[in-house]
């Protein structure tokens, strides 16, 4: 334990000694041939059973934005501006991340990678996180 | 597809302004209903049913609200879909008239505006879940429909000038609605919306949707009834031809979590079944109104509702055919941007605008020789809810 804990669980593993980054946890049917992220109960394409697995921990990035408001409208929040995208995994899942870097780092079509983001601390001082991607060519964290 | 069989029509529609004052929900809710009976020149007693659309105002508060309206022993239910909960009330209506469990029902929809959900001992369960730290809550709903502007850039060569000509447009459509959220003083330029602060790339403050509170409602009947009100008021009688609601099915590129209204092609299904429904087809639109909470989108629905072909959209905003004197009007009462979206009764207010076009009683925004509209909302999760009226 580093002192970072998944602020959710279900979603992705944590890194450890044997695997540098985190996994998102996804379902995949067989009956399908296709790959869900987040996990499902049942295949919604089939209705047939779905078994977990670990996804590919890069893909290409779809879209992008950078969020300056975190609320839009009448609402002025209180988290720091930040990136969100939507990422492309070889199993055909688009995910939806936060992104890690600045504003002007993003590019449709780039590769990423999978990576933590802190999100909140916990009270017992632990950092919570959820996964994000930054681009590949920003180098391991 | 949901086939409208037997003839249902809006007979009274009723609006409390929208805005981001704290008006008690009640007083809006009553308000808007008393106004629509008062359209319709009825009263509470001749009601069959009662929908309530409400996403924030917090449980009981539909069925307590309506003894203000009277005790009759009406059915009342409370219907929610997120954005498209007015929308869905109105549905609910419409489908109890065609089924024939009643000649007439109400579609009552409001909500508070945030600033009077957290200035309440009851705290907002939109903000709680915005800031609540978990996977999909860092995940803010105007991330993801920025991604799709930014994504329609790169595909079509959008500019941001576009998406702004499109909120430029409804913030002026508002200036010609009293109940609009965002009524400015003057002719909102491109330059102004482009100028004001950023939201989520490429999207600015002025191109968001305004939130707030407020209360929208409409009566619908059956076609005797509805011929009964036609002589005693003198509005022309507005027919609902069709009420499609359908909800997501499997695409490529899926994206199950985050803030999701999609996929696009949600839209495109539930409008071909609408079309087809109603037996009109988008050449025979004369206004619509969609889910514009953020111009990207209105631009996409162009596309999507086969109102021009894709990736002609654009070409539609430079020619300001989907401004009021143009070929085809967009939102134009405001739209979300300009009209504001209270959640609850947004789909409603669709409702009300769309009604007094076709009967053409909207001074100052009026589309000319309006008689087939059309109303779209999305509803996060997702759903897409499609209605279109007629004048007879």
């Amino acid at each position: 334990m580093d002192g970072r804990l998944p602020v959710e669980e279900g979603y992705f593993v944590m890194p450890d000694a044997q695997r540098p980054r985190p996994r998102l946890i996804g379902s995949y049917s067989s009956q399908a041939r296709t790959w869900f992220f987040p996990h499902r109960k049942r295949c919604p394409i089939t209705f047939g059973p779905v078994e977990e697995v670990l996804l590919s921990d890069e893909g290409v990035l779809y879209s992008w934005t950078w969020i300056e408001n975190v609320r839009y409208g009448t609402f002025r929040g209180s988290l720091a501006p930040h990136g969100v995208g939507q990422v492309d995994l070889p199993e055909g899942v688009r995910v939806q991340t936060r992104l890690i870097g600045g504003r002007r780092d993003w590019r449709i079509g780039m590769p990423m990678v999978l990576d933590l983001v802190p999100v909140s601390t916990d009270e017992a001082g632990n950092e919570l996180c959820t996964y994000g991607f930054r681009a590949r060519d920003q180098g391991e964290g | 597809m949901t086939r409208l069989e037997g003839e249902v029509y809006v007979i009274g529609v009723g609006m409390h302004r929208i805005s981001g004052e704290p008006v008690p929900v009640g007083d809006m809710a009553y308000e808007a209903a008393i106004a629509a009976m008062a359209d319709a020149g009825i009263g509470f007693d001749a009601v069959g049913s009662l929908y309530n659309g409400y996403a924030s105002a917090g449980m009981l508060t539909g069925v307590s609200l309506a003894k203000d309206l009277g005790l009759t022993g009406v059915p009342i239910t409370h219907v929610e879909n997120a954005s498209a909960t007015g929308s869905s009330a109105f549905r609910e209506a419409v489908l109890s008239v065609a089924g024939g469990h009643c000649r007439c029902a109400m579609a009552l929809g409001f909500d508070p505006s945030p600033r009077a959900m957290a200035s309440g001992g009851s705290a907002s369960r939109l903000v709680s879940s915005l800031m609540r730290p978990s996977v999909e809550g860092v995940l803010l709903p105007a991330a993801f429909f920025a991604m799709w502007a930014v994504r329609r850039m790169h595909d079509a060569g959008t500019t941001v000038d576009t998406y702004a000509r499109i909120a430029a447009k409804n913030w002026n459509h508002a200036r010609h609605n009293p109940f609009a959220q965002r009524r400015a003083d003057h002719e909102v330029t491109v330059e102004e919306v482009l100028g004001s602060s950023m939201i989520a790339y490429p999207h600015t403050s002025m191109m968001a949707a305004a939130v707030g509170g407020g209360a929208a409602c409409a009566i619908v009947a059956d076609r005797a009834m509805a011929e009964e009100v036609e002589r005693r008021t003198g509005s022309p009688m507005v027919r609902v031809l069709t009420s499609q609601l359908q909800s997501e099915r499997y695409t490529e590129g899926h994206v199950f979590l985050g803030a999701v209204v999609g996929p696009p092609e949600l839209t495109r299904s539930t409008a071909r079944a609408a079309y087809d429904d109603a037996g009109v087809g988008p050449d025979d639109l004369d206004l619509v109104h969609v889910h514009d909470a953020f111009p990207v989108e209105e631009l996409l629905y162009y596309e999507l509702l086969d109102i021009c072909g894709d990736g002609e959209g654009d070409k539609l905003v430079a020619e300001g055919a989907t401004q009021i004197g143009g070929r085809i009007p967009f939102s134009t009462d405001g739209g979300l941007i300009g009209r504001g979206h209270p959640v609850g009764p947004t789909g409603l207010a669709q409702i009300w605008d769309v009604t007094t076009q076709l009967r053409g009683q909207a001074a100052g925004r009026q589309v000319e020789r309006a008689r087939t509209g059309l109303a779209h909302m999305m509803g996060a999760g997702s759903v897409c809810v499609i209605h279109i009226l007629q004048r007879r």
